[in-house]
C-alpha cells in the first residue's frame, strides 16, 4: 500500500503541469511577438501523459512525457494596416481556444480532486492498518 | 499451541481479506492516477473469484478442523497468488465502459465506488481482526 | 457438680456429635452445584463465540453481507467472554483466600 502514495502523488504533479501549460495558453492567447520582440506568434502547447514514473522508476503512477507544440493552423485575421501583416493582409494570432483551454482546465481540476480524495483513503487506511497492533 | 493462536478462530480468513483489500487500493488509486492518460485501460481483479475462493477454503478448514482453528489453504489463480504472509495481484483490463476518443475508458463515478467500498471492506477485515486479536491477548493475560 | 457439656465421666462423650450445622455434603440429587452451572455457562460462551467466528467468515466470503450484525454478534461473544474471565478470576481468588485459612 505504501506505493500508492506515490502513484497519487505522480498524478498530481502531472496534472498540476498539465494545469500550468493551459495558463500559458489563456495568457498567451493574443501574443504574436516572443521575448526577442520578433515576430512569432505564439503557438497553443499541450501536455502528453504517460503511465508510470521513469523518474523514481515506478511502473505506476502517471508522468508528463512531453509537452508539445500545436501544428495546428494559426488564426488569420485581417489586418491591412499591421506591420506584420502578410502579403494578403492577414496576421497570425496564436491558434488558442479559449473554450477548449477552459474545459481541459476544468478536466484537470476534475482529475486533481479524485487524486486528491484517493490520497485521504491511502491514509485512511495506512492508520486503521496500524491499529491493529495497537 | 502456537499455531492454535496465530490460526485461531476467524483471523486467517481476516488476515487475507486484509491483505487483498489493501493490494487492490493500490490498483485502484492507480486506475484513478491515470484517468487521463491516452490508450490506458482500467485494470483490476475479480472480487467475486477471490471471494469464491476465500469460500472454499473456509469450507475446507471448517471439515477438517471442526470448529476450532487449523490453517486456511488458498489456490493460486492467474490474477491472485499467495504466499505465507501475502498476496501479489496480477490485474487485467477489465473496463466495460465505453471508450473515450483518447482510447481510455475512464469511468470516474464507479472508480470512486470502487474506491469507497474497497477502503470499508479493510475497515470492517482490520477492525474484526484488531478485536479477535484483543481477545487472544485478554485471555492470555488474563486480565480484562 | 454440673456437667452441662457432659464429657466428664462419660467415656463416650468425646465420640458425642458436634452441634449441627449446615450440611455442605454432596448435593441433593437433582439439584444444579456451582460447576454444573459454570460449565453451562462456559459452553454457551464457547457457542456465542463459534457463531461469532462463522459469521465473521461468511461476511469475508461474501455468504452474507449484513455487516451490522455480524457486528453485534462478535460484541456479544466478546463481552460474555469477558464476563466468564471475571467470574473466573473471582473463583480463583476466593479459592486462594480458602486455602490460606489455617484450621
Amino acid at each position: 500500500m505504501y506505493g500508492a502514495f506515490d502513484i497519487s502523488t505522480s498524478a498530481l504533479v502531472a496534472q498540476r503541469i498539465r494545469l500550468d501549460v493551459i495558463a500559458a495558453n489563456i495568457a498567451n492567447q493574443r501574443t504574436i511577438l516572443n521575448e526577442n520582440d520578433e515576430y512569432e506568434p505564439y503557438r497553443r502547447r499541450f501536455v502528453v501523459f504517460g503511465e508510470g514514473d521513469p523518474a523514481r522508476g515506478q511502473t505506476a503512477g502517471l508522468h508528463v512525457a512531453s509537452i508539445e507544440i500545436d501544428d495546428s493552423p494559426l488564426n488569420q485575421k485581417y489586418e491591412p494596416g499591421s506591420p506584420f501583416a502578410d502579403a494578403d493582409g492577414y496576421v497570425s494570432y496564436p491558434n488558442v481556444n479559449p473554450v477548449i483551454e477552459t474545459m481541459n482546465a476544468m478536466d484537470a481540476a476534475r482529475a486533481y480532486e479524485a487524486n486528491i480524495t484517493a490520497i485521504e483513503a491511502t491514509k485512511s487506511m495506512l492508520s486503521v492498518a496500524l491499529q491493529i497492533i495497537a | 499451541m502456537i499455531d492454535g493462536v496465530t490460526n485461531a478462530d476467524a483471523i486467517p480468513v481476516l488476515e487475507r481479506m486484509v491483505q487483498f483489500a489493501g493490494q487492490r487500493h493500490r490498483l485502484i488509486v492507480n486506475n484513478i492516477a491515470n484517468f487521463s492518460t491516452p490508450g490506458y485501460r482500467a485494470m483490476d481483479v475479480s472480487v467475486d473469484a477471490f471471494q469464491a475462493q476465500l469460500s472454499e477454503a473456509v469450507d475446507a478448514r471448517r471439515k477438517h478442523h471442526g470448529a476450532s482453528g487449523g490453517e486456511l489453504e488458498l489456490r493460486d489463480s492467474p490474477m491472485i497468488k499467495y504466499d505465507s504472509i501475502g498476496i501479489t495481484l496480477h490485474p487485467k483490463p477489465i473496463g466495460q465502459n465505453i471508450l473515450f476518443h483518447d482510447r481510455n475508458d475512464r469511468d470516474l463515478e464507479r472508480t470512486m465506488q470502487d474506491l469507497a467500498e474497497n477502503f470499508m471492506t479493510f475497515r470492517v477485515a482490520a477492525d474484526l481482526l484488531r478485536s479477535r486479536m484483543a481477545l487472544l491477548n485478554t485471555a492470555i493475560r488474563e486480565r480484562i | 457438680m454440673t456437667d452441662p457439656v457432659g464429657l466428664i465421666g462419660n467415656s463416650s462423650a468425646l465420640n458425642r456429635e458436634l452441634p449441627q450445622m449446615p450440611s455442605l455434603g454432596p448435593p441433593k440429587a437433582g439439584g444444579a452445584s456451582f460447576s454444573d452451572m459454570l460449565q453451562e455457562q462456559l459452553d454457551t460462551v464457547n457457542q456465542l463465540q463459534r457463531d461469532a467466528k462463522e459469521a465473521i467468515e461468511d461476511l469475508m466470503s461474501g455468504r452474507r453481507v449484513d455487516v451490522e450484525s455480524v457486528m453485534i454478534a462478535t460484541a456479544k461473544a466478546d463481552t460474555a467472554f469477558r464476563l466468564l474471565l471475571q467470574v473466573r478470576n473471582k473463583v480463583m481468588a476466593a479459592y486462594d483466600e480458602l486455602k490460606q485459612i489455617r484450621v
